[in-house]
């Protein structure tokens, strides 16, 4: 199996985790905490690549950041070169598409802390970023752990926009499921297998611990009941 | 919806508003909390214009000087009771007296016994004690140009009727030593005989009377002690 492959998919999938948290929790609180055209426009927007086949999103952002449009100029000046075919040209695709990933948890969480939470708090002096640090998040952060797995778990298995985006540079833009696809064109299926099969382990793994998360609110009633 | 329209000026330490259920009562305080806006009028504290249609005024709940419990508990389940009961706390206030107003709080509502419990460990009447105490640290302990207006929104209508007396008692005498005016909601004679406070009596969304609670609600008083004297209560 190609470590360097693996190396670079667990780096790419922990940088967009973090990236996409920072964005969608904002986001998805705006979208949560009230309902307009804005929102709904934003929300379909964000739920695209949902529907969208990746080569198309891979497609206009290889446009988009080349020297096509001033965006991508403008990137190719600060950075010095193409954001396509490098880390942080996959990094951008990565972020865009997993977003839906991240946000939909997130909006469904906030939308199930009751607003009776919020006046409350409001009606104690709190600002609104109090009570979103203070009260809304602590009380939605089981969506907050879903989002976070199900942006990083996402990454991992992304294969288009990294096809169309990236190509296949060893080490800078091949990842385990375009290294996946290489090993079968070569009819190398031995290796093929083994990386199939860390993929395979690797999206299990993580839908257990979404599935397990209910529990953790199980957890916190034991607690409750030590302390009475 | 009854439409809502009332003026009123509060000018004792304990003022309650007093109504048959779904007379306004609570849109009344929700206004003055600042989570409803007004289709026209005027809300103002001392100085303070908080809301006024005519400008366009309109500042955020947070930023008035109110602090305010609703009728339902509310309380934040990540968080102990004494957390629950620290979190509207003045922020520059050091943190000797903020615990000692809690403490006090707490003696005062008996939640002594309760302070590292989750709120879901806890009974109705009890949540609703500690939300009221809740709000009372806050307006207590609030930082700012003069006092903070406490709204309580019924806030012992779960309690059985001798605790509550006693809680009332107590937390009367201990709001006006603070010097924290109060604006309560009730639809019980008694509480609002046992207070003895200024009475603004609200029916289908108009003030209809204002005044001491003798007078206010003498005809209700009647009615109660006709009713008690010819036993017509069913038990």
């Amino acid at each position: 199996m190609d470590i360097d492959a693996l190396w670079l998919t667990l780096r790419l999938a922990a940088s967009t985790t973090v990236i996409l948290l920072l964005v969608a929790l904002p986001l998805a609180w705006w979208i949560a905490s009230g309902h307009s055209l804005g929102r709904a426009v934003v929300q379909a927007v964000v739920a695209l690549p949902l529907v969208l086949p990746p080569t198309v999103l891979g497609f206009y952002l290889l446009v988009a950041l080349g020297p096509l449009t001033w965006p991508g100029r403008l990137l190719m000046q600060v950075f010095g070169h193409p954001l396509a075919f490098s880390f942080a040209g996959l990094l951008v695709g990565s972020v865009i598409y997993s977003l839906p990933f991240a946000v939909q948890p997130l909006v469904a969480g906030f939308g199930a802390v009751d607003q009776g939470y919020v006046e409350a708090a409001a009606g104690l002096g709190a600002s609104p970023v109090k009570v979103f640090l203070s009260v809304v998040l602590p009380m939605a952060r089981t969506s907050l752990l879903a989002a976070a797995v199900l942006a990083f778990t996402h990454t991992v298995g992304e294969f288009g926009v990294v096809l169309m985006l990236g190509g296949n540079i060893p080490g800078r833009t091949r990842t385990l499921s375009i290294s996946l696809y290489d090993l079968v064109q070569d009819g190398n299926y031995m290796a093929a297998n083994r990386t199939a099969w860390v993929l395979v382990a690797f999206a299990m793994a993580a839908l257990l611990v979404i599935y397990l998360l209910p529990s953790v609110r199980k957890m916190d009633g034991r607690q409750a009941d030590v302390v009475r | 919806m009854v439409p809502l329209d009332v003026d009123f000026a509060l000018t004792q330490p304990w003022t309650v508003l007093f109504g048959p259920s779904g007379s306004g009562k609570t849109t009344v305080l929700r206004a003055i909390a600042g989570f409803v806006r007004l289709e026209a009028g005027r809300i103002a504290r001392e100085d303070l214009v908080m809301a006024d249609s005519a400008t366009g005024v309109f500042v955020p709940a947070h930023l008035r000087p109110v602090r305010s419990a609703a009728q339902a508990a509310w309380l934040f389940p990540h968080l102990t009771v004494m957390r629950n009961i620290l979190y509207g706390c003045g922020r520059k206030s050091e943190g000797t007296d903020q615990v000692q107003a809690a403490d006090e709080v707490m003696a005062l509502f008996r939640l002594e016994q309760l302070s590292e419990r989750l709120p879901r460990a806890l009974s109705g009447g009890e949540r609703q004690r500690v939300s009221v105490a809740r709000a009372v640290v806050s307006a207590v302990t609030f930082q700012g140009p003069g006092k903070a207006l406490l709204l309580l929104d019924e806030p012992f209508s779960g309690l059985d009727v001798t605790l509550r007396d006693e809680l009332l008692a107590n937390l009367r005498g201990w709001l006006v030593r603070w010097n924290i005016p109060v604006l309560s909601v009730t639809h019980d004679v008694g509480e609002a005989f046992q207070l003895g406070a200024e009475v603004i009596k609200i029916a289908d969304g108009k003030v209809v009377d204002q005044g001491q609670v003798s007078d206010a609600l003498a005809g209700e008083r009647r009615l109660l002690m006709d009713q008690l004297s010819r036993g017509s209560f069913k038990i």
